[in-house]
């Protein structure tokens, strides 16, 4: 079958069938490896082609909002218009909010009992280096330009030290980056 | 109007509030929610606030989601719709704009900006990802074991690649032994 993509239509899944399908990935697939699940499932069911997908990727990653819900409302809007955007919203949403409810119910059930304080502050630290990481790599991509490293550590200091509401952070620092970002790409096309 | 009832508005308008500016997948909204849930309304507090934030790290689907647990303890009379609130809050404002968003972006297919937009709010983004480090910090625990559970998943993640569910899962079992 997937020898034949390039010639056969596009296929018109069914509202459960979508909602299904994002549902299986959510539930079971963790951070970036949701992506390639994604990524997987629409194109082996052919439900559009890789171009599209990609489009749909860069999108989902542009616009705020999970990148893994953008992406499946982005999937669903596509295959089936805005009642696919609604089957695809409560795949992606509804399993992970039940496990997460699971996990705060026993959290709260069980948060005073020793071991499981333990546990809970060996989790803390763990995902406190994991947010560090996050950080490395991310300042890692950026480390070629001194004038976005500047603007990178402006903004930690503005939110950490004098506690700049996020909407403003946007607006000065994410502007700042957007204008800087357009300068520069009018001096390479010039 | 019952002070639940009150609750359940504040976190519905704090969480869509959240949602709309989640750029960069959400990854910078972590200090406006602590200033938010912990600062400001006194939901929860900045242990559990990191708690809550590890729990939504060691579950499928999006972090973000643990913004329910927020909801959660936040109404202790109606909990399931205190989480709903918040999940709602933080999913489908977002959600909406994406929708919105796909037919008036698909015209604009080859436009440089794109490319300009989501590179431009980069450096913003990772200096909120360093705050948020400072946000998560202030709820973790304060000693030389965490200290080294904390610097030995950074090198795990970053020199070896282990999964984050798995580090997270690791560090608990060094926590039950030695943060008890």
């Amino acid at each position: 079958m997937g020898q034949c993509r390039m010639s056969a239509e596009p296929v018109r899944p069914s509202l459960p069938s979508i909602a299904l399908t994002f549902a299986t990935i959510s539930s079971t697939a963790f951070g970036g490896g949701q992506k390639a699940s994604i990524r997987q499932q629409v194109l082996s069911r052919n439900w559009m082609d890789a171009d599209r997908f990609m489009d749909g990727l860069e999108i989902a990653q542009v616009l705020p909002g999970p990148n893994i819900l953008n992406l499946a409302l982005y999937c669903g809007q596509r295959v089936r218009g805005i009642p696919g955007a609604v089957a695809a919203f409560l795949g992606a949403s509804l399993p992970p909010f039940i496990i997460v409810l699971i996990a705060g119910a026993l959290y709260f059930k069980f948060a005073s009992n020793p071991f499981v304080q333990g546990a809970l502050r060996g989790c803390s630290a763990g995902a406190l280096g994991l947010t560090v990481g996050n950080a490395l790599e991310l300042s890692w991509d950026e480390r070629r330009d001194w004038i976005k490293i500047l603007l990178l550590v402006v903004t930690a200091l503005a939110v950490s030290l004098l506690r700049m509401p996020l909407l403003l952070v946007l607006v000065m620092f994410g502007g700042i980056g957007i204008v800087y970002e357009y300068l520069r790409s009018k001096s390479r096309t010039t | 109007m019952s002070s639940a009832l009150q609750t359940i508005l504040h976190l519905l308008w704090t969480f869509s509030q959240l949602s709309v500016l989640g750029f960069g997948g959400g990854k910078g909204i972590i200090p406006q929610m602590h200033s938010d849930a912990v600062t400001r309304y006194g939901w929860i507090t900045s242990e559990q606030f990191t708690q809550f934030y590890t729990i939504g790290k060691l579950v499928p689907g999006p972090t973000t989601i643990f913004a329910a647990l927020v909801g959660y303890a936040a109404t202790p009379t109606r909990p399931l719709v205190g989480a709903a609130a918040a999940t709602i809050g933080i999913f489908v404002p977002s959600s909406m704009i994406m929708v919105a968003f796909d037919s008036l972006w698909v015209r604009f297919e080859t436009s440089p900006w794109r490319a300009i937009i989501s590179r431009g709010l980069g450096p913003a983004i990772v200096g909120l990802v360093w705050s948020s480090v400072i946000t998560i910090g202030r709820g973790a625990p304060k000693s030389l074991i965490a200290y080294v559970v904390t610097a030995a998943v950074i090198v795990l993640m970053l020199r070896v690649k282990v999964s984050a569910p798995a580090l997270i899962l690791a560090s608990g079992v060094v926590g039950v032994v030695a943060l008890r």
